[in-house]
């Protein structure tokens, strides 16, 4: 399986990430451009609301940028960024839920949008959006980091600080109860 | 790559890729990077105080929280003053000994010593032909008790 959107070399983004430590603002800017809309994808799949997506955005590159050089090559720089993102996402669930009182899911599960978008993007891409809040987030994050972004286990594994066989199983956890719920 | 056999796993995957497809489109990538660009520049200071602030609040509440209880078991125990039963107590006490005879006083010194000396009478350790007349006269009273 292809991701829709090819990961850059490790080596490009290790020369820019090289280059941002060093101070150049340049390649910050660039690294936002190569990854701005695979983390809005992910973020989007993992829950995010539409109204949130750019600031989420824009969170996720400075979290990662400020902490790069804690970045180790463990994994892809994307990769890494996907996870921050995740966290980015679950902090804003967490300041939702101080405000109003209301299931996380429903929080989290976007009512914003082009009804008429929704409607052309499909029945299943609906439920499958709502199926994901479902899910526990670790199973959520694989699923997600597997079937969008065609990542391989140990890819997964290493982001996510597990290892390849649990990330297996969370994935494969993850597959059976949304085809339930599919069905 | 392969997901899972059949045609739902297929359905699956495509419509994880298809999820958030369009808002991505949407997400302007040169306003995305000049923002972040700036956000950096200045420091971000709303996110990064709130953190900064977040945990040092939580830190000085835990301390205030073990300074009071600190400072109330201090002050309980200073400053509790004694209860009746505990006057009454001491009072009855006081007043038994102060109509004892001197005779009598001694009797209890003594009664209270021989605990102490006990032990040197333990008939594993010794035998009776090694003991005193007086630690024999007590070994006696405490058979008859």
């Amino acid at each position: 399986m292809a991701p829709a959107e090819p990961a850059l070399a490790p080596a490009e983004d290790a020369q820019l990430i090289a280059a941002w430590q060093a101070g150049d603002e340049r390649a910050a800017a660039e690294l936002v451009r190569r990854h701005a809309r695979a983390v809005a994808r992910f973020l989007v799949g993992a829950g995010a609301p539409d109204a949130e997506l750019d600031d989420l955005v824009q969170e996720t590159f400075i979290r990662a940028f400020r902490a790069v050089a804690t970045f180790r090559s463990q994994c892809q720089f994307r990769t890494w960024l996907l996870t921050i993102g995740g966290n980015a996402l679950k902090d804003l669930g967490r300041r939702l839920a101080r405000r109003r009182v209301v299931p996380l899911d429903e929080r989290l599960e976007s009512k914003d949008g082009d009804p008429h978008e929704r409607t052309v993007a499909g029945e299943t891409e609906e439920r499958l959006r709502r199926g994901l809040t479902r899910l526990p987030r670790m199973q959520r994050e694989v699923f997600l980091l597997r079937a969008q972004q065609g990542l391989e286990y140990g890819e997964i594994a290493a982001a996510l600080d597990t290892t390849p066989g649990a990330a297996r199983v969370h994935y494969h956890h993850a597959v059976k109860r949304l085809k339930e719920w599919l069905k | 790559m392969m997901l899972d056999d059949g045609v739902h796993d297929e359905e699956l995957r495509q419509a994880a890729q298809r999820l958030g497809a369009a808002a991505a489109e949407r997400v302007d990538v040169e306003r995305t990077a000049e923002a972040v660009l700036a956000r950096l520049r200045a420091g971000d200071a709303p996110a990064r105080s709130r953190i900064r602030w977040i945990q040092p609040a939580w830190l000085r509440a835990a301390a205030v929280v073990v300074l009071m209880i600190g400072v109330g078991t201090l002050l309980v125990h200073r400053f509790n003053p004694p209860t009746v039963s505990d006057r009454r107590a001491a009072r009855a006490a006081g007043g038994e000994i102060g109509d004892m005879s001197s005779g009598q006083l001694q009797t209890v010194l003594a009664a209270l010593d021989e605990p102490a000396e006990m032990p040197a009478v333990h008939a594993a350790e010794a035998g009776l032909e090694d003991l005193t007349e007086s630690q024999l006269q007590s070994l006696l009273r405490t058979m008859e008790e």
